[in-house]
């Protein structure tokens, strides 16, 4: 008799649960961005900041020896490739210090200005996105510092910025980003030396792919120098996109075969290690830009 | 009661944040472990489906919630999960150390499973076939690897905090 009732609590728990969680799902689907269930969700991720960022001070090491013993053999002939690449850096430098002052001194020649010339606030990475089908992390400034939903995330140094993707939530000590690697990122890329462009998509854990060029642009991927992604920037009724130009996105890695001739497809590796992603930089452009 | 809930609480909190910072480090192929559906199953497995049930649902509400996902999905996996395997441990007899493991991989694998299907028909993941079963089985293997690590741990604490019964004949 006891275990009868039992069963018939647990069974009435089990459909209670279950109801609930179905309300949830429909109020977060017809809701979007804007309702109470998703402020709720961003006062807690403000709760959760602070701990990850202690948890991962703790982990990083830990995580970064192990990864590090794994790469052992790797690392080493990587080691040796970047010192003859750094020489070869730096014998690039000094004749790239004297370009860049004479490109200074045409671009005031030629009144040319930077379509954007937004700030930019430092962020550290605190934490991953937890689902294997979501591909977000975690860094540690949010409202406070003047991040707004929509600002493009950069790494490297200010000369050559790497695409690393794109604010997507805010609270006020921390924000998430969409990595260019998820399944909902897109972004408009062109090709160095061809200038074609096209729609680079995230594709999850394989690399992103870039479609929508031109079919008569021939992607030539035998030559010494790789084909590099940059952003585009562009201008349609006054809205500028989202993104500065010239930011590098990756490396055309294949050309996808396939029999639409209507457009050519290629495969691009990001630019970025987002594994070993540590430092970032979000850029404050004025939200409110398309893709 | 009190000291039960917070060492639950404690437990999922703990389970989110070695998840999104140490192991979306240590990747096994590209996937990393689903370290609330371990903790669902085992729960489930030590205290029954009712305990189950409403672990998974609190656990999968926090992982919506914390992290930014599309909400109540996990929830609603997890609360079936929990139930499903508490169910199912009233027919389980074997006395075997590797029954814990074996529920763990399988109940992980359905419960992703489950989880895809769900998303898939509301339109909030986009992916092939065979990546969602690559995911599926390869995070069922991860989360058996740490089963033994982690399932004598589980054991202690939801052991410590059980409220004393008192036996009556």
């Amino acid at each position: 008799m006891a275990t009868r009732s039992r069963l018939r609590s647990t069974r009435l728990l089990v459909i209670a649960l279950v109801s609930v969680s179905l309300v949830i799902i429909t109020m977060d689907y017809r809701q979007g961005q804007s309702g109470p269930l998703e402020t709720l969700g961003r006062a807690a991720q403000t709760a959760m900041a602070p701990l990850q960022r202690g948890a991962d001070t703790v982990s990083r090491p830990v995580g970064d020896f192990l990864s590090g013993l794994a790469h052992l053999p790797t690392l080493q002939r990587q080691n040796q490739d970047l010192r003859s690449q750094l020489i070869e850096a730096q014998s690039q430098l000094i004749h790239d210090a004297e370009l860049q002052v004479r490109v200074a001194q045409l671009q005031d020649l030629l009144g040319l200005q930077q379509t954007l010339d937004p700030g930019a606030v430092p962020a550290v990475v605190i934490g991953n996105g937890v689902s294997n089908f979501d591909w977000t992390i975690t860094i540690d400034q949010g409202s406070n510092a003047g991040i707004q939903v929509g600002q493009p995330v950069i790494t490297g140094s200010a000369t050559s910025p790497r695409l690393v993707g794109l604010v997507v939530s805010v609270t006020p000590v921390s924000s998430d980003v969409q990595l260019l690697i998820d399944q909902r990122f897109a972004v408009a890329g062109r090709l160095s030396g061809s200038g074609e462009t096209g729609l680079v998509t995230g594709q999850g854990e394989q690399d992103p792919r870039m479609d929508l060029i031109s079919p008569d642009a021939k992607v030539d991927l035998s030559g010494d120098q790789p084909i590099e992604v940059f952003t585009v920037s562009y201008e349609i009724n006054g809205q500028h996109g989202r993104y500065p130009p010239d930011i590098l996105i990756g490396q055309v890695a294949s050309v996808v075969q396939n029999t639409n001739t209507l457009e050519t497809s290629v495969t691009v590796r990001p630019a970025v290690d987002f594994s070993a992603l540590q430092y970032v930089l979000v850029l404050q452009t004025k939200s409110g830009g398309a893709g | 009661m009190v000291r039960r809930v917070l060492s639950i609480v404690a437990i999922v909190v703990t389970a989110l944040l070695l998840q999104s910072t140490v192991f979306s480090q240590l990747r096994l192929l590209g996937v990393r472990p689903e370290l609330l559906y371990l903790v669902t199953i085992v729960i489930a497995l030590l205290e029954g489906p009712n305990e189950g049930a409403a672990v998974g649902f609190a656990s999968g509400l926090s992982q919506d919630f914390l992290m930014n996902q599309p909400k109540g999905i996990t929830a609603l996996t997890l609360t079936l999960l929990g139930y499903a395997v508490g169910m199912l441990r009233q027919f389980i007899t074997s006395p075997s150390p590797l029954l814990p493991t074996v529920v763990v991989a399988v109940g992980t694998a359905a419960g992703i499973l489950f989880y895809e299907v769900v998303s898939l028909l509301l339109g909030n993941l986009d992916m092939s076939v065979t990546y969602g079963l690559k995911v599926a089985l390869l995070t069922a293997v991860y989360n058996a690897v740490l089963t033994p690590i982690l399932y004598p741990l589980l054991r202690r604490i939801t052991e410590r905090s059980r409220p004393r019964r008192v036996v009556r004949f």
